[in-house]
C-alpha cells in the first residue's frame, strides 16, 4: 500500500521542484527575476513569471550551514559585517554562485520594501552590479496607525508602472483578467494559511512553531499558486484531526506556549529546538509567518495597496503592540521570546519598547536573547539557554501569581 | 649618521639603532609597551649597549600604537608606513603585508619603492588580533606564546564560530566543559584569528609574494594556517617584530639625510 | 584680516555652542523646530517663522537609549534619542523625523515615547522619487506637517511666507556652494574643522543671517590671493565626518578638505528648490530632483560616477568615505564605488565613526596612514 502523502512530504516537493522549475526556465532561455519576499506577487503572478526569493534562498543556506563561506566572501568584497546577512549572502552568491542549493542568475529583480529600507539598498546593488532593470515598489512607512490616502494613491501608481515596466521586460500585455484570477487564488491561499496558523491556537497545540517556518516558504514563493492551497488543506486536515484527538506535538504535554518573535535563527535552529523541548518550551506561534496572511477583496487596488503597506515591520508601535496583544491572547501565551536579531535593524528597533508595552497590557512573560538569523557567529548557546531556564522561571512564577490572584478574585466577598 | 627607530604596540616595545641607512647598531625587545616604562627603557638600553647617548642620534622617528606619546621623537610615522618601509629593505619583493597587533590587524599593499599604496585594517571589535588571542589563551590557562603549539597538536580542530569576543568566551569555555581537548579548542581560537585576518587579507586582494610582520610570525602554525588559507605561500619577516622600527630607523636616516 | 578672524569665531562659536543661539532665540519668543538627519523640509518651518534646528546627535555616551536601542543602532540616532532623553531638546517646539532608513523609522516610534516632551512630526519621503505621484504623494505629506506647524504656531502659513522661505533657502544653498568652491583655495585659513563649522553653523541660525556671514567671510576670503598649499587634500564622503576630533586629524597630517559628498554638507545645498507656482509642490519636486546621496534610490549607482568626478574635478589626491558604524545605506555604496575610485586609481580610505564610543586612537592610525601613503605616493 503506498503510503499516505502527508503535508511535511508534499511541502518538500513543492519547495524541491520551486528551485528546480527556477533552474529549467533559465536553462530554456527563459527570463528569471528574483523578488524581495512580500513583494506584491500578484503581478509578477499573472505575467506567468519565473521568481525565485534570495531572502527564502539565504535561508535555506544558513539553515545548511553553508553561510559562512559566503558571508566571509562579502566580507572581503568590502561589505561590512553589521549588514543583514541574507543580504551579505545573496550578494555574494550573486558572484560565486556557491551553495549547496543553487538558483539563477536573475534578469530582472523585484522589490518592496514593506519589510524595511535595507533591501533597496542590496536590490540597488544587484541592479548595477548585473546590469539588470529593478522595479521598486516603495510602501511609505506608516508612522500613523493606517496608511494615509495619498500613499494609497502613490502605491497605486507604482502599481501602475510596474505593469508597464514587467510589460517592457517581458514583451508582453498585462493580462488583468488573469491578474483577476490570481487575486482570488492568492486570498484563497491566505485565508487557508491563516487557518492552519489560527488552529494552533488549540490546547495543546497541534503544531510545533518551527514547523510554521518551514511551511512558510511556500507562502513566500507561491503565493498566487494553486499547489499552495492544496497543500494548506492537507496541512489544515491534519491538524484539525491531532486537535479532535487532543493531541500534542510536543511528547510530554505542554507546559508553557511561548510565542517565537522575529525570525528563526537559521544555522542554530537544530540547537534551538532542541533547547526549547529540553527546557519543556513550545512555540505556538511567532510574528513572523502571520506577515503573509494578505487579505483583501481582489480587484480593488486601494485595499492591495493598503495589505501591502501594513505588514508588521512597517507600521507603528501602537499597531505593533496590538497585533500581539492580540497574539497573547488568542494564543493564550504564556511567554514572548524576542530574538534580538543583529541582522534586522527595524525588527529589533522597536522591540524594547514593544515588550514592555505587551507586558503591561497583558502580563505575559518576556525574555530576549542574542542572535542572527543567517549569520551564525552572532549567536551564543550559553546565552540562548540561561535565557529559556530564566524564562522557565518567570513563567511559573506568573503562573503561580495569577492562580493565587484567580483564587483571590473568586473570593465570593 | 646615526639614526633610530622606536616602535611602541600595545605589549611591547621596539627599538632599532641604525648605522647610515645600513647597519643595524642595536636593537631591543621590552616585553611591555604603550604608557609603561617600556619604550623609555628600550630606548636608553639600545643606546647604551653601543655606547651612545642621545645626542649621538641624529633623528629618532616613533611609530607604532603608543608613537604620539613618545617625548624623545623628533616625528610620528605610523606603523602602517614602516612596517611597509622595513620589509621593502629586507624583502624588495613583497607586495602584501600582513600585520597581526595587540589592538588592530592590518593588511598592506606595498607599492613601488616600499611606499604603501593601500592598506586596510580591522573593525572596531578584537576579533582577528592579538587581543582575541590573549583573552583566549588566558580561559586555556596558557602563555599566549604557547597557543599555537598546543594547536599544532590537535586532532580535530574544533570550529569557533563567534567573532565577538565577549560570545567566544562564553563559546570556548561550553567546547572545553562540553569535552573537547585543549589543543583542538585552541587550534579553534587560532583558526578564527587567521580567518578573520585572512579576510582583511583578501579585501585588499592577495598579491605575491606575502609576509608577516610583528611578533605573531615567529609562530610558524599561523603561517601554516594563513597560507592554507590564502592558498599562497607565507614568508615570515625576519626581522619580526622589529620591521617597524627597522622602517622607522630608515626613515629617519632618509629624512636627516 | 581680523575682519576676517571674527567672522570665523562666530560661526565656530555657533557651532560649537548652539545652546547659547537658541536661548537667544527663547528671550526673542521665536519657536522652534528640530530637524533631525537627513532631509527636513526646513522651509516649512521657516515660513511659519520658526528657527529649524538641525539635530545631527552629538559626542556623548549612551546611558538612556539604550532602553530603546540595542548597541547595534547608528550613533547618529543613539546620542539625539539620548540627548532628548536627557531634555537637552525640551525648548524645542517639535521635532521632525524623517524615514530615509530602518533606523530612522524605529527613531521616530522610540521618540514618541520616550520624549512624549518634544511633539514628533513625522514624515516619510517617496522613494520612487521620479514618479509624478511621488510628487503629489510628498505635496500631502509636507501640507500635514504644515497643518501641524500652523497648529503649534497658531497662525496660518501662506504661499507667500512659504515662497519668501524657499527665496532664502535658495540663496543660502548658493552662497554655501560658493564658500565650499572658495575654501579650497583658502586651505590654510579654512582648515578641514573650519570649514565643518562654517557649514555647521547654518543649522543653529536664522539662514537669512548665516547666509549674510557666509557672504562676508567669502568677501573677505577673496581679498587675499589663493593660499598656497603644500599638504594633500581629499573628498570626503558620507554622511557627516564628526566626531570633531577627526577633522582635527586632518588638519594635523596635512590634509585639506577638496569638496565633501556629505549629507550633513554638500548634499543638503547641492540642489535648489526648483522654479514653479504652488511652493509646497515646489519643495516636494525638489526631492525628486536630488541626486547622488546613499538615501536617495539610485539603481544605477550613479554616486559613485558623481563621486569620481567630484575627486577628479577638486583635483584631490584621495577620498575618504566617513562611514557612521551601523549605517546600512552608506555600507551597501561603498563595495560598489570603491570599485570604481580603484580603476580610476584614486586612493580610498575607509574611516568607520562612531559618537558615542569613537576609538580614536585607530582612527588617528588609519588619518595618518592615509596621509603618508598620498604624500609618498609617486
Ligand atoms: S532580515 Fe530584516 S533587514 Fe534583512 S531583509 Fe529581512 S527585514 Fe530586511
Ligand atoms: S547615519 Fe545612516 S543609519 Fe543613521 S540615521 Fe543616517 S542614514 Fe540612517
Amino acid at each position: 500500500m503506498p503510503e499516505k502523502l502527508t503535508s511535511r512530504n508534499l511541502l518538500n516537493q513543492l519547495q524541491t521542484r520551486h528551485y528546480t522549475n527556477a533552474y529549467t526556465a533559465k536553462m530554456k532561455g527563459q527570463l528569471v527575476g528574483w523578488a524581495t519576499s512580500i513583494f506584491p506577487q500578484e503581478f509578477c503572478e499573472t505575467m506567468d513569471l519565473t521568481v525565485v526569493y534570495p531572502e527564502n534562498h539565504a535561508a535555506a543556506v544558513a539553515a545548511k550551514r553553508g553561510a559562512l563561506p559566503l558571508l566571509e566572501q562579502a566580507e572581503s568584497e568590502g561589505y561590512s559585517v553589521d549588514l543583514c546577512s541574507y543580504a551579505r549572502i545573496n550578494l555574494a552568491y550573486m558572484k560565486s554562485q556557491a551553495a549547496e542549493v543553487p538558483i539563477p542568475l536573475p534578469d530582472f529583480i523585484l522589490c518592496c520594501n514593506n519589510i524595511c529600507n535595507t533591501l533597496i539598498k542590496w536590490y540597488e546593488n544587484i541592479a548595477t552590479e548585473l546590469n539588470i532593470p529593478m522595479i521598486l515598489i516603495d510602501v511609505p512607512f506608516n508612522h500613523g496607525y493606517e496608511p494615509t490616502p495619498a500613499a494609497i494613491d502613490y502605491i497605486k501608481s507604482e502599481f501602475e508602472e510596474c505593469i508597464r515596466q514587467l510589460e517592457t521586460i517581458t514583451g508582453r500585455q498585462f493580462n488583468f483578467e488573469r491578474f483577476q484570477e490570481v487575486m482570488k487564488l492568492s486570498n484563497e491561499n491566505s485565508r487557508a494559511w491563516k487557518r492552519a496558523l489560527d488552529l494552533n491556537q488549540a490546547v495543546p497545540a497541534p503544531l510545533n512553531g518551527f514547523e510554521l517556518f518551514n511551511y512558510m516558504s511556500q507562502m513566500v514563493c507561491a503565493r498566487g499558486r494553486k499547489e499552495t492551497g492544496e497543500l494548506f488543506k492537507l496541512l489544515i486536515e491534519e491538524l484539525e484531526e491531532k486537535i479532535s484527538l487532543g493531541k500534542s506535538c510536543y511528547e510530554d504535554g505542554e507546559k508553557c506556549r511561548v510565542m517565537w518573535d522575529g525570525i528563526a535563527c537559521w544555522p542554530h535552529i537544530k540547537h534551538n529546538y532542541k533547547a526549547l523541548a529540553k527546557s519543556g518550551i513550545n512555540i505556538v506561534c511567532s510574528s513572523y509567518p502571520e506577515a503573509w496572511v494578505l487579505l483583501y477583496e481582489p480587484g480593488n487596488m486601494d485595499e492591495l495597496a493598503r495589505v501591502y503597506s501594513m505588514i508588521g515591520n512597517n507600521t507603528c508601535m501602537e499597531y505593533q503592540a496590538d497585533r500581539r496583544e492580540g497574539e497573547v491572547r488568542n494564543f493564550k501565551l504564556d511567554g514572548i521570546l524576542f530574538h534580538v536579531n543583529r541582522s534586522c535593524k527595524v525588527m529589533a528597533f522597536m522591540q524594547y519598547e514593544q515588550q514592555r508595552l505587551v507586558a503591561a497590557r497583558t502580563g505575559v512573560s518576556i525574555m530576549n536573547f542574542d542572535g542572527d538569523q543567517a549569520d551564525p557567529r552572532n549567536f551564543a548557546a550559553a546565552q540562548f539557554e540561561t535565557r529559556l531556564e530564566a524564562l522557565m522561571e518567570i513563567v511559573s512564577q506568573n503562573k503561580s501569581a495569577k492562580k493565587s490572584k484567580e483564587v483571590m478574585n473568586n473570593d465570593p466577598a | 649618521m646615526i639614526t633610530a627607530g622606536v616602535d611602541i604596540g600595545s605589549t611591547s616595545s621596539k627599538v632599532v639603532v641604525l648605522e647610515d641607512g645600513k647597519k643595524i647598531l642595536s636593537k631591543v625587545i621590552i616585553p611591555v609597551g604603550a604608557g609603561s616604562s617600556g619604550p623609555a627603557r628600550a630606548f636608553e638600553q639600545s643606546i647604551r649597549e653601543v655606547n651612545l647617548s642621545r645626542e649621538d642620534i641624529k633623528r629618532v622617528i616613533a611609530t607604532g600604537y603608543g608613537r604620539t606619546h613618545f617625548p624623545g621623537a623628533d616625528q610620528q610615522i605610523t606603523e602602517i608606513t614602516c612596517h611597509a618601509r622595513g620589509v621593502y629593505e629586507l624583502l624588495p619583493g613583497v607586495r602584501t603585508i600582513i600585520d597581526i597587533g595587540g589592538q588592530d590587524a592590518k593588511a598592506i599593499r606595498v607599492g613601488q619603492g616600499g611606499i604603501v599604496s593601500n592598506f586596510i585594517m580591522n573593525d572596531k571589535c578584537a576579533a582577528g588580533t592579538g587581543r582575541f588571542l590573549e583573552v583566549m589563551s588566558r580561559i586555556l590557562e596558557i602563555n599566549i606564546e604557547d597557543l599555537a603549539d598546543l594547536a599544532a597538536l590537535a586532532e580535530n580542530p574544533a570550529s569557533i564560530s563567534n567573532t565577538c569576543t565577549v560570545f567566544a568566551e562564553s563559546e570556548v569555555i561550553s567546547q572545553l566543559s562540553g569535552g573537547t581537548s585543549r589543543e583542538d579548542v585552541a587550534a579553534g581560537i587560532v583558526n578564527s584569528v587567521v580567518g578573520r585576518v585572512a579576510g582583511l587579507v583578501k579585501r585588499l586582494g592577495v598579491q605575491s609574494e606575502v609576509v608577516m610582520t610583528g611578533g605573531v610570525c615567529l609562530n610558524w602554525m599561523i603561517i601554516r594556517m594563513m597560507e592554507k588559507e590564502l592558498a599562497i605561500p607565507v614568508m615570515a619577516s625576519p626581522m619580526a617584530q622589529l620591521t617597524g622600527a627597522l622602517g622607522a630607523a630608515l626613515f629617519a636616516f632618509e629624512s636627516a639625510r | 584680516m581680523t575682519q576676517l578672524k571674527e567672522l570665523l569665531s562666530t560661526l565656530e562659536h555657533v557651532a560649537k555652542h548652539p545652546a547659547q543661539v537658541i536661548n537667544k532665540c527663547l528671550e526673542d519668543k521665536r519657536l522652534m523646530i528640530g530637524c533631525t538627519p537627513e532631509y527636513c523640509p526646513e522651509e516649512i518651518v521657516y515660513a511659519a517663522g520658526m528657527l529649524p534646528v538641525g539635530l545631527w546627535g552629538g559626542a556623548t555616551s549612551i546611558r538612556n537609549a539604550n532602553q530603546y536601542f540595542p548597541a547595534f543602532a547608528c550613533s547618529l540616532v543613539q546620542t539625539t534619542l539620548e540627548l532628548g532623553m536627557r531634555g537637552v531638546y525640551d525648548q524645542l517646539a517639535g521635532v521632525i523625523i524623517p524615514a530615509h532608513c530602518d533606523h530612522l523609522k524605529c527613531f521616530g516610534q522610540d521618540w514618541k515615547v520616550a520624549v512624549p516632551q518634544v511633539r514628533f512630526i513625522p514624515l516619510a519621503h517617496p522613494i520612487n522619487r521620479k514618479l509624478e505621484a511621488a510628487v503629489e504623494y510628498l505635496k500631502s505629506e509636507y501640507s500635514r506637517i504644515k497643518s501641524v506647524l500652523e497648529e503649534i504656531g497658531g497662525k496660518p502659513i501662506s504661499h507667500q511666507d512659504l515662497s519668501e522661505a524657499i527665496e532664502v533657502y535658495n540663496l543660502h544653498r548658493k552662497t554655501l556652494r560658493e564658500f565650499t568652491l572658495i575654501a579650497r583655495d583658502y586651505c590654510t585659513t579654512i582648515t578641514p574643522s573650519v570649514r565643518h563649522n562654517v557649514i555647521k553653523s547654518g543649522y543653529f541660525m536664522d539662514k537669512l543671517e548665516h547666509t549674510q556671514l557666509v557672504n562676508s567671510l567669502i568677501g573677505e576670503l577673496k581679498k587675499a590671493p589663493p593660499e598656497e598649499w603644500k599638504g594633500q587634500k581629499v573628498v570626503l564622503t558620507g554622511i557627516m565626518a564628526e566626531p570633531k576630533e577627526i577633522l582635527d586629524m586632518f588638519e594635523e597630517y596635512g590634509l585639506a578638505v577638496a569638496a565633501d559628498d556629505l549629507a550633513q554638507e554638500s548634499r543638503q545645498f547641492r540642489t535648489d528648490v526648483p522654479e514653479g507656482k504652488d511652493p509646497l509642490e515646489r519643495l516636494a519636486r525638489h526631492w525628486s530632483c536630488m541626486e547622488g546621496c546613499s538615501l536617495l534610490y539610485d539603481p544605477q549607482k550613479n554616486r559613485r560616477f558623481m563621486l569620481k568626478t567630484m575627486a577628479e574635478e577638486s583635483r584631490a589626491d584621495g577620498v575618504v568615505a566617513c562611514i557612521m558604524k551601523f549605517c546600512e545605506m552608506e555600507e551597501f555604496d561603498y563595495p560598489i564605488y570603491k570599485k570604481t575610485l580603484e580603476e580610476a586609481e584614486i586612493p580610498l580610505l575607509y574611516l568607520e565613526l562612531d559618537l558615542a564610543t569613537p576609538s580614536l586612537e585607530q582612527v588617528r592610525t588609519r588619518i595618518q596612514s592615509f596621509a603618508e601613503m598620498i604624500s609618498l605616493k609617486p
